[in-house]
Parts: structure tokens; sequence; C-alpha cells
């Protein structure tokens, strides 16, 4: 009853046994890579690129501004005196309770919360007069990721991705490491209508709670470092029961059409084969040299967990990943201030110092565009005596590298650092500004969803030229 | 200070647009000759001798955001409520500040003002406070919350009836569902698709009801039936599985969710839960048993105050309150007070999103930035829940500083205990090391002493705890979470921005304004939470019943009514078809608030049962589905996924496990005391799983289990290559594919019959032509080097990790 020549074409199955079966084999399968080839590949950018990749760090809880980069003497000199606002009709300047030093050739006014930083100053480009629409953590992260916060809508990652394609197949376009749970959680790194293989890939590297107290974590692995390899089957034997699979799923998308679900299934069980044979080999963070690691403050209590997250990004981006993202969470210091800003400047500030490093060092800072940013900065009044409240209409972000101009400043909040009075940068304008280094026109980067051409900026977005190289 | 003032304006501005707050500006004021001489004469000057050193505009000073130099200043007030109201004497606070009659607020500070100078001041407000002094107030902008005007918004009017919408298409409609999406269809231009075949529907009905698949037999069982009479067999089938135990499982994790149930602390220094799970059976057997609604809301908020017939009921209506008890808590805060503050917060955060899908926790620090929700509401609800007692357990421990007792169940409660007899053997293991530890204590000194002290403390601790529950004879203590009235029951003050250290005005305990105008009145020694429950519980709630509705289309319809399921408020999305929402809403409540009549009235609608199929002008126009013209195929959800594998692999135990792997491990800090994947070799359902916050089973987190520190009415659905991974590789997997594998085998020994089996069993369907010779082919080449059981165990697993495995 089985014919083996009618089913196979020609000996093609069995000759390839060696290096696997060839879905050609299977019926409905020839269409495939071709199509997939299409999502994938590289694609031309609107106009020359001056960045590549994206590194996002970004902090989650939004940091104080006036603590760190924004410099405000005045709010100093009037520590102490009464301010009205509408949040809260009355409370008391607090002035930083750190001290700024200016750096480098720039002059670049930089808090001493980061003495390991500001040794970079003059690669830094510094984004003053940010600005949001709402002061809530849920709906701010949400719109520094997607634009807005009332629908689903894609990640800034998942738009760099789906604009330029990728450089390395077997790695996803756009990972996320150790993202946020809460505040929106997934849809902070979803692709929404745009096809699900843009979506951010979570790489979460053990507890950190446990981590730091050198328990479990790394002993017990799960998730994708847990099951990147199958026990028992070879890659062969895999690829064969893929493409069988493959095959069920070409079957299920004839009687599914348009499920966003199927089509995305097939591209992330490609996906998940390919990245077998890369992402041990670039998890495995030990075959850096010790001084590597030292830059990025691996080994040392504080700064271990954020300097790991930042050395692998590196490592996406060496091998070719779009965009990055690295979260630091709890920003969000209503209280406890002088010392809870201490500990996570700390946390923050080696690790990124040795990420720019060593990103100029392998000479990948030149098209690898570094941001920084919170969801919104912080009031120059203080909540109780040692805290500070939630402040979206004046905040700092910085970028460097990626054609951005080095040393400069751009924008200021008034004098006391509560709201953005020149060159001022919405979310819209900053997402503009992104796209423009990574060689994408924000007007032209659209997707067809809902019978409108949706576009990561809305109808708005200004790119901010002045920062350019 | 330049263009710090002008810019708060706008937000007032946005909050105007959003949820009718108004700006109230004083215009100027003309006085009367005598009028204007007894404010120059009697309190003009006083007020500059003694109170313009602090509230002054002129001066910069505004103590308490009050400003006394000007007519709008006084008037507005500072954050404790307007200074002077004129005519009105009880309101005026700064009547009450000069007298002295309030320990909290006495002015001026350094020495009571003369009773005649008082009586003055009296009588001036009593005139009508006749002011001459223009000029900006001290708050510059003064916005009110304007109650009458938030009440007209669509979720805060009562649901109303109205007649069935007319449709065209007179035979299309099988329920009053359908004559409220039809007429919608027709009157936006959709037509709806076919209906689906009786296979794929029964699919679609035991995983949305049950969670599992129907087993070849019952599916086989279905059809027949559903030739013989479709819509006969539809509704016998939904009335079997709506009485299965599977029924409360599904359904009851859903509300889970919701109640963010987890078994330990979280946050910083995370503490087990040990007697959680009693809370988590308990939601399971109130959906078995379909509670009313409105029943399963009391006991939720107040079950320790309700009336029960036996001590079971009793038992049951006090584990019921453990909805309040099992949030996340900061345990490591050492400040007592902040911390009772923060458990109220999440209490109130917790019980407003669930039931009412209102963010009312928002107004903690300020008024609602965009409901009608001012700060005082919020101080409202707290005054009820500060005045409750929160029994959650936990032992006293490094970074855990707030150790509360547990609530006890009465002995003949016939409840399970849980954990097994403690043995005399163990007994003596536990006291020996009590001992050796105190011994140690005793003996402590030198300069690292104190960093000892409190391990072996801890250590005591820990095993105290353990010791103590159980009696005399080793049985378990019956223990619950959950809460009581607390001992002193009392208002709450206003915390101004939500910081402890600045009380303001004490508030009267109550209800948000917007959503009734009857505030209750509390006894003297009630906290006011039986009065809160009734309250939410009662028809009259212009929410209850609606965001409950919307809750359980959502589970059967993909999307809900109002998509923001968790958020009702001006932030949240309007309702796309307001009139079905409010028909729903008014026949559960008819209806004795059955959620299963609820449930059943859905599915039986023919909108439920419509095919996935693809309309392409319809799609084009509505890609989302708004208009319920076809019925889109869905991924599972992590549990739906896991107990279908357990089950094929023919692994699955459907019994009902006493207690929890987490009760088993006992009181203490979860990571000291868990270890490993909790959850590695269980085979019970996968409600049953352990939920340790920050330590979610493996196969939950990666398919997109909800953060259960935080309250989720719908759970995200990601495809990431994490899952194809797990799918791929991971031995869970591998060990159920090698499970069915062996069923088939032996079921079956012809090739064919076992591919059209397994195809029946992982996707509902019998494989067409082509795909059966896919399936030969891949056996063919897979059993060249590969034995029969590895051979078939590859192709189940090729089932279970295809796109159409997870999708109902």
């Amino acid at each position: 009853m089985f014919n083996e020549s009618a089913l196979f074409s020609r000996r093609t199955a069995l000759k390839s046994a060696s290096v696997g079966f060839g879905y050609l084999a299977f019926a409905g399968l020839s269409t495939m890579a071709a199509e997939k080839e299409n999502l994938l590949a590289p694609k031309p950018t609107h106009f020359p690129a001056r960045a590549k990749h994206v590194i996002f760090l970004c902090m989650e809880g939004a940091p104080s501004h006036v603590d760190t980069f924004d410099y405000k003497p005045k709010l100093k000199q009037d520590h102490g005196k009464t301010m009205t606002d509408t949040r809260s009709r009355s409370a008391k300047l607090l002035g930083s309770p750190w001290n700024f030093q200016q750096h480098g050739q720039s002059g670049m006014w930089m808090s001493e919360l980061f003495p390991e930083l500001s040794n970079h100053t003059d690669d830094l480009c510094m984004l003053h007069g940010m600005h949001t629409d709402v002061p809530a953590h849920p709906q701010a992260i949400l719109r520094l990721h997607t634009g807005v916060s009332q629908f689903k809508r894609p990640s800034l990652g998942a738009w760099a991705f789906y604009g330029l394609g990728t450089e390395n197949e077997n790695l996803p376009g756009f990972v996320t490491i150790s993202p946020p749970r809460n505040n929106g959680g997934p849809s902070n790194y979803g692709s929404a209508f745009l096809p699900a293989i843009c979506q951010g890939t979570p790489i979460t590297m053990g507890n950190p709670r446990l981590a730091a107290a050198g328990r479990r974590g790394q002993s017990s692995p799960s998730g994708i470092v847990g099951n990147i390899k199958n026990p028992q089957q070879s890659p062969d034997y895999q690829r064969l029961q893929l493409d069988y699979i493959q095959s069920i799923n070409k079957k299920t998308l004839q009687l599914e059409e348009q499920n966003n679900e199927v089509e995305g299934a097939i591209e992330s069980l490609e996906l998940a084969f390919r990245m077998q044979s890369e992402l041990p080999e670039l998890m495995e963070l030990s075959s850096e040299t010790q001084a590597t690691q030292s830059m990025y403050g691996i080994g040392e209590e504080a700064t271990n967990n954020f300097g790991r997250q930042c050395l692998l990004a590196r490592r996406f981006v060496e091998a070719g990943v779009r965009f990055v993202e690295v979260t630091s969470g709890q920003w969000d210091h209503h209280r406890n201030l002088q010392q809870d800003l201490t500990n996570k400047t700390e946390s923050i500030d080696k690790p990124i110092a040795g990420l720019l490093a060593d990103l100029k060092q392998r000479d990948l800072l030149k098209d690898t565009l570094v941001i920084w940013s919170g969801e919104f900065g912080r009031t120059p009044y203080a909540q109780g005596d040692d805290g500070r409240d939630h402040n979206h209409r004046g905040f700092t972000s910085w970028m460097a590298g990626g054609g951005t101009k080095g040393g400069y400043s751009h924008g200021a909040t008034d004098d006391y650092g509560s709201e953005a009075v020149e060159g001022r940068v919405h979310i819209h304008d900053w997402h503009a500004t992104i796209l423009h280094l990574l060689g994408l026109d924000h007007e032209r980067l659209t997707y067809r969803y809902a019978g409108r051409d949706m576009r990561l900026t809305d109808v708005k977005g200004n790119v901010v030229k002045e920062i350019m190289a | 200070m330049r263009d710090l003032i002008s810019k708060p304006i706008i937000c007032v501005a946005m909050l105007t647009a959003c949820a009718g707050v108004q700006q109230e500006l004083k215009a100027e004021e003309t006085l009367s000759p005598e009028q204007s001489q007894f404010f120059e004469n009697k309190i003009r000057p006083v007020l500059i001798k003694q109170c313009y050193s602090c509230h002054s505009v002129q001066e910069n000073e505004r103590e308490g955001g009050l400003t006394l130099d000007t007519r709008e200043g006084i008037r507005s007030g500072g954050e404790q409520g307007p200074a002077v109201v004129p005519g009105n004497h009880s309101q005026s606070l700064l009547l009450k500040a000069i007298r002295y009659s309030d320990s909290k607020l006495k002015m001026p500070p350094d020495g009571k003002l003369s009773a005649d100078q008082i009586a003055d001041f009296e009588k001036w407000v009593a005139m009508g406070a006749p002011d001459p002094r223009d000029g900006e107030g001290g708050a510059k902008v003064q916005y009110e919350i304007d109650i009458k005007e938030g009440r007209k918004f669509w979720a805060f009017q009562p649901p109303t009836a109205v007649e069935l919408p007319q449709v065209r298409i007179q035979d299309w409609p099988r329920t009053e569902i359908d004559y409220f999406l039809l007429a919608k269809m027709e009157a936006n231009g959709f037509d709806p698709v076919a209906d689906c075949e009786p296979n794929i529907l029964a699919r679609r009905l035991y995983f949305d009801l049950v969670g599992l698949p129907p087993a070849p037999e019952k599916l086989a069982q279905f059809e027949k039936d559903y030739a013989n009479n479709a819509q006969a067999a539809v509704a016998s089938l939904v009335d079997e599985l709506l009485q299965s135990q599977g029924f409360g499982e599904r359904w009851g994790r859903h509300w889970l969710d919701v109640a963010r149930y987890a078994e330990s602390s979280g946050n910083a220094s995370n503490f087990a839960f040990p007697h959680a799970w009693r809370y988590r059976d308990w939601v399971i057997e109130a959906f078995m048993n379909d509670m009313p609604y409105d029943q399963f809301v009391r006991a939720q908020l107040a079950g320790d105050l309700l009336p029960a017939q036996n001590e079971t009921e009793q038992a049951a209506n006090l584990i019921a309150t453990g909805f309040l008890a099992i949030g996340p808590k900061s345990l490591n805060e050492r400040n007592r007070q902040q911390f009772q503050m923060d458990v109220v917060d999440e209490q109130i955060d917790t019980t407003f999103q669930a039931f009412q899908a209102l963010t009312v926790a928002c107004a903690r620090c300020h008024d609602h930035r965009f409901d009608p929700i001012p700060q005082t509401d919020y101080y409202a609800l707290a005054g009820i829940f500060r005045s409750t007692e929160t029994c959650y357990g936990t032992i006293r421990s490094v970074q855990s500083n707030h150790p509360s007792p547990l609530l006890v169940l009465p002995a003949d409660a016939n409840v399970p205990a849980g954990v097994a007899s403690l043995d005399t053997s163990r007994r003596a293991v536990l006291e020996r090391q009590i001992e050796i530890q105190r011994e140690q204590l005793a003996e402590l000194s030198g300069p690292d002493s104190n960093i000892r002290r409190i391990f072996y403390q801890s250590r005591v601790s820990q095993l105290t705890g353990e010791l103590n529950s159980y009696d005399e004879q080793g049985t378990p203590k019956l223990r619950a979470m959950g809460v009581r009235e607390g001992l002193r029951t009392d208002d709450c003050p206003l915390y101004i921005r939500g910081e402890i250290e600045q009380p303001g005005q004490m508030v009267k305990r109550g209800f948000p304004q917007v959503l009734t105008d009857k505030q209750p009145s509390i006894g003297r020694y009630d906290s006011g939470r039986m009065e809160l429950a009734e309250w939410i519980a009662s028809p009259e709630n212009p929410l209850t019943a609606r965001v409950m509705v919307n809750r359980v289309w959502l589970h059967l319809m993909g999307r809900g009514l109002v998509t923001t399921v968790d958020n009702f408020g001006a932030s949240g999305q309007r309702p796309s078809h307001p009139e079905l929402l409010d028909h729903l809403a008014i026949s559960f409540v008819e209806n004795d608030w059955s959620v299963k009549q609820l449930i059943r009235s859905i599915v039986l609608s023919r909108a439920y049962q419509l095919s996935s199929r693809m309309d392409p002008e319809n799609y084009r126009q509505d890609p989302d589905n708004v208009y319920v013209w076809r019925m889109p195929k869905r991924r599972l959800e992590a549990e739906a996924l896991r107990d279908t594998l357990l089950a094929l692999g023919q692994n699955l135990d459907v019994d009902f496990p006493e207690g929890s792997l987490v009760a088993q491990q006992g009181e203490g800090n979860v990571s000291f005391r868990i270890r490993g994947d909790l959850a590695a070799g269980d085979v019970h359902r996968s409600v049953f799983l352990p939920i340790v916050r920050d330590e979610i089973p493996e196969i939950l987190s990666i398919f997109d289990f909800p953060d259960p520190s935080l309250i989720i009415g719908e759970r995200s659905s990601t495809t990431i290559p994490e899952q194809s991974l797990f799918l791929m590789n991971s031995e869970f997997v591998i060990r159920q594919a090698a499970g069915m594998s062996a069923h088939l085998i032996s079921k079956y020994s012809t090739e064919s019959d076992r591919v059209n089996y397994a195809y029946r069993m992982c996707y509902s369907r019998l494989p067409e032509p082509s795909e059966m010779r896919n399936a030969t082919l891949f056996l063919y080449v897979y059993g060249k080097e590969h034995n029969e059981t590895a051979t078939w165990a590859a192709f189940c697993q090729a089932l279970f990790a295809s796109a159409e495995f997870s999708l109902r």
C-alpha cells in the first residue's frame, strides 16, 4: 500500500538524510521557504542609516532627572521653599542632595551618582526637554514603548525589526532582557498587528533576587536556556519532525485564514529551531575575558545583574540582533530617595560605562544607538522629606553612538526641572528620531491595519535633527 | 516660578473633558459700606497679624497649601479644604481652627485668639464672609470634582432595559443575544459567516467550559446527536459540562486571575502563605455549585460577618475572605503604620478593580486623574479596611516584620487538613532542634553576635511555626487566611499626598460618591465591611453585574464588550454593544446572579456557534471582530494546554488534590524553603499547581500566565520561540508524547487507525487525505532509524507542537 517512489520527489529526501530531509517531501510545504525569507530579509532603509542596532536601557519606575543628569543650581538654592502645583497643592522644593560636576571636553554636568558614566560624557547626547502625557506608570511605560496606552500597538523594537529585517536569521530580531512583568507586561514588547515574528523575545536571566543572594537561578535553568537542546533527538531528525509539523501548520493556515496565531507559530518554530545552534554559545558569558567582565562590573554584588544584562546585550548586537532592550526596574522613589537612588544608580553606573567603552573598543558604537530613558521624571519638590513624585512635564533621557552628537545637550527644563521649556521632545518625537537614526522615515514606516496605514508615531512626531552628528 | 503656574490649567482642562470636573473661579465681589467696614476693622487686621506670616501669596508662604491674603485663597482653602465657606459655620475650617476645638487643627499655633475675635470671625462668616481682596489665591488652580456631573458617565448610570432590536434576517437569531448582535451587524453592513461544524463546536465547548478537549468517543456521540437534533444536542452537552468538576476548575481559575491568587507574599521578601489554597478550593467549589454571584461577592468581602447554618458553612464563609488576605505584601517594611496602609491600599485596589472595574486606588495620593473619585472617597474606603484585621499568617524572621494571626476554622467544619499529621519522631526532632538553637542563642557573644542572633532567632521562629501548626496529638490545626473586624473601628484621616506622616481631616467611612447617593450608617463597633459587601452585591450597584457579565463574555467570545475588562472608568474603553451589556447585566440579576445560566445563555447563542471562517470584506473593515461576525480560533491558556498534554499523555490525575505543595513546605521564606520546580512531577490539573509569587511553574510562565501580584482580567497571548522550544525539547512534552504513543499503539494496530485517532484526540477532526499522506511519509522516514514507540512518540509530539493543537 505504501509506494515510496510516489511520495518522494525522486531520491531527494533520502539522499539528504545526512543534512536534514528537505521539506519538499511534504505536501504543502513547497512555498514556505521563500515566504519566510521575505519577511526576515534585510530591507532597504528609506535613507542612509546612521545606526544599525539599538540597545534600549529602559529605566522602569521613572528615575529622578534632577538628581542625575539635569543640573539645577536654583533648585538647590531655593531648597525648602514652598511651591504650588496641581498635584500636591503645595510642597517644599527639594534641592538635590548630590553634588554635580562638569565632565569631559564638553563640560557636561552630571551628578556624583555616576562616577563611571561621567567619564563618557563626550559620547553622550542629553535630551533635557523630554515630556510625556500621563504621570502614571502603566500608561507612561506603554507610551514609551508603543506610543499609546489605550490600544495594543507594536513596540518600538517590533517596528524597528519590521522596518529593517534581520542580520542573523538564527536569532530573534528583537530581544528583551528581563522585561518588566507589570505595567502592561508583554504589551511593551508585543507586535500587535505586525507579524508575530516581530515581537520581542524575552530572555530571563534567573531571578535577580536569588542570583544576587548566590542561590539557584543559574543551577536550574529554565525557559529558553533550559529547553534549548532536545535530550534525545538528533538535529536532522528534529528538522524532519519540524518539517512535518510545518506541513500540518500549512494545512491549518488554509483552514484558518488570517489567523495571526498560526502564522506566528510557524515563524516561531523555525526561529526556535535555528536558535538552538547559536543561542547557547551566545548566552555563555564566561567566554568573555575577565577584563571584559570586570568592565561591566560582573562579579561585584551591586552591579553583577545589570552588568550581565548589558554584556549580553552587546553580544546580541554583535551577533546581529536589531533591537535589544535591557530593563532596570524599581526607580519609583517616592520615599527613601537618598538611599534607594544611590543603590539604583550604583547598580547601573559601571555596567553602562562598561557597555559604552566595550562598544567603542570594538568599533560597534558608531552604528549602535544606545538609548537610556525612564517613562517620565520626578518632581523637584519633595514627597515626604526624602522622596519625589511623578513628573511627566519634563525629564531627561540620553542617547549615545549611532550617529548622535557626543558631548551634546539638547533642550532644557525650567530652573527647577519641573517642566521642559526648551527643545521639547515628546515621546512621539523621540520615537521619530530613533527611527530616523535607523534610516527609517517614521511617516513612511507603516502597516495597513483596520483600513488605516498605522504608524508608530500615529499622526505626530518631529525628528530632532539637532542631535544628529 | 515662571511657567509653573500656567501649566496645571491644561491638566484641569483635560480633566474637565474626561470626567466632568469643573473649575471654579471666583468673580469680583462688591461690598456694602457696612460689610467693608466690618471686614477692615475686625477681620483684616487679625488676619495680617496672626495669619499672613504662614499663609500669604504675597509672602510666598503657603503652609498646608493655604493662603489667607486673597478672597480666592481663603475660600478655596488648602489641602484640607476651604478655610471659609460663606454662611456656613460648620464647613468653615478657619472657624474650627481658631476655636481650638479639634486637637489636630489649632490656629494660630502660638495662642488662641480672644473670644471677641473668634466671635467676629463667626459673625463675618454668617454675613457671607464679604471680602474685597482680589487676586489669585494660594492654590493656583482649585478644581473640584463635580460628582453630579460625573454620575452622567455611562458606567455610573444604572443598566437600562431595552426592547429586543429589530433585525432583517428574521430566521438567524437563536437567542436574545443574537438580536442585539445581528442588529448591529446589519446596521454596519456585516453578514455573519456560517455556523461551525459540530466537531469544532464540541471542541470549543469542551475547552471553554472545562478546559480539556473532548475524547474521540464523546466527540462521536455528540456528532451523532447533533445530526439528530442540533440544538438539543448542544444544550444537553452544555448542561453536562456545566455539571462537571472540570467546570469549577476552569472557571475558578478565571476568577483566581482577577483575585491575584498566590501562595506567597511576593515583593522584596517572599514568605509562604501555606493556607492560601483553601481560598483557591473555595472559589472552584463556588463556581462548581453555581453560587449566586452576589453571594460570591458578599462572602469574599464579609464572609466572617455572614450568618451560617452550620460549622461547614461558617468555615467556608471565613475561607472566602481569603480574597482580602492573599494579596502581595511588603513584609520587610519597617514602619508598621506604612505597612498597614499599604495592605489597605492593596485591598481597596483589588476590591474595586475586581468587582467594579474601577481604579479607585489611584486616589490615594490625590484626586483621581480621570474619574470623579476625590481623594476623600479613597479614605472613606480606607477607614473600612483599616477597621478590619487582615489575617495572613507568616512568621517573624529576617525581612519579615509583620506576622499576623490566622483565622481559626471551627473544629466540626469537616474541612481537609491539607497536610499530614505530625508523627512523634518528627515532633521530637523539631523540639530538639529548637532546643539546640536556643542554647546557641544563649551562648552568643562576640563582635558579630547580632547577625548570628538574627539567624538563630529566625530558625527558632521557623521551627516553632512548624510545631505550632499542630495540636497536642499532632493533628494539623485548621487555619485559614482571611479577615475579621478590627479591635479598633474608626474613620481614617485623609493622608496628604498619601503620606502617613501627614494626616489631614478625618473622612467618614463610606462609598465612592459617584456610584451612590446613599452613604451607609456604620455601627460604632463595625468596620463597615458588611455594608460595603451588601452595597457592591446589590442590584442597585451600576457596575457589579456589568463587570461580571463582561468578564464572562470575554472568556467565551474572546473580546470583552468593554475591552478594558478591569477598567470601566473614563480612561477605559466604551462598550461596543452598550444595550447588550445592559441586557446581559439585567438578566444576570434576574436569574438570581447565576453564572451558569449566564454562560449557558451565551454559548447557546448563534453567534457563539459561528464558524471561524474568514470573510475578506468583513475583515478589511473589522479585523478585530468587534461586530462578532465570526468566531476566530484562539490560543489555549497555559492551564488548558498543560492539562490537555497530560490528558493525551494518559497522565492526568483529575482528582481534586488535598492542600497544596506550598502547604506541605510550610511557613518561611520561599527562596530558602522552596527549591527547584515544585510543579515538575505534579500531574493534577494546572489550577492546583503551586503558585508562589515570582516562582511560577515554567510551563505556566512561558505560556502567558499572569503575574499573580496584579489583577488581570484578560491575559496576554504571546507567540515566542521560548514556547516552541518548550514544545520541541522539554522533558514534560516528551513524556506526554511517549504516553500518547503507547496508548495509540495499544489501542490500534494499523497506521491509519492510529493517525485518525490521534487527529481526533489532538484536533477533534480527521486528517484530510493529503495530511494522511504526510503522516505516513513522516512515520516511514522517521521509522527507518527509530523503533515503533519512538517513532509514534515523535509523531505525537509533532501534533502537540503544531499550531492547531493549541487552538480552540
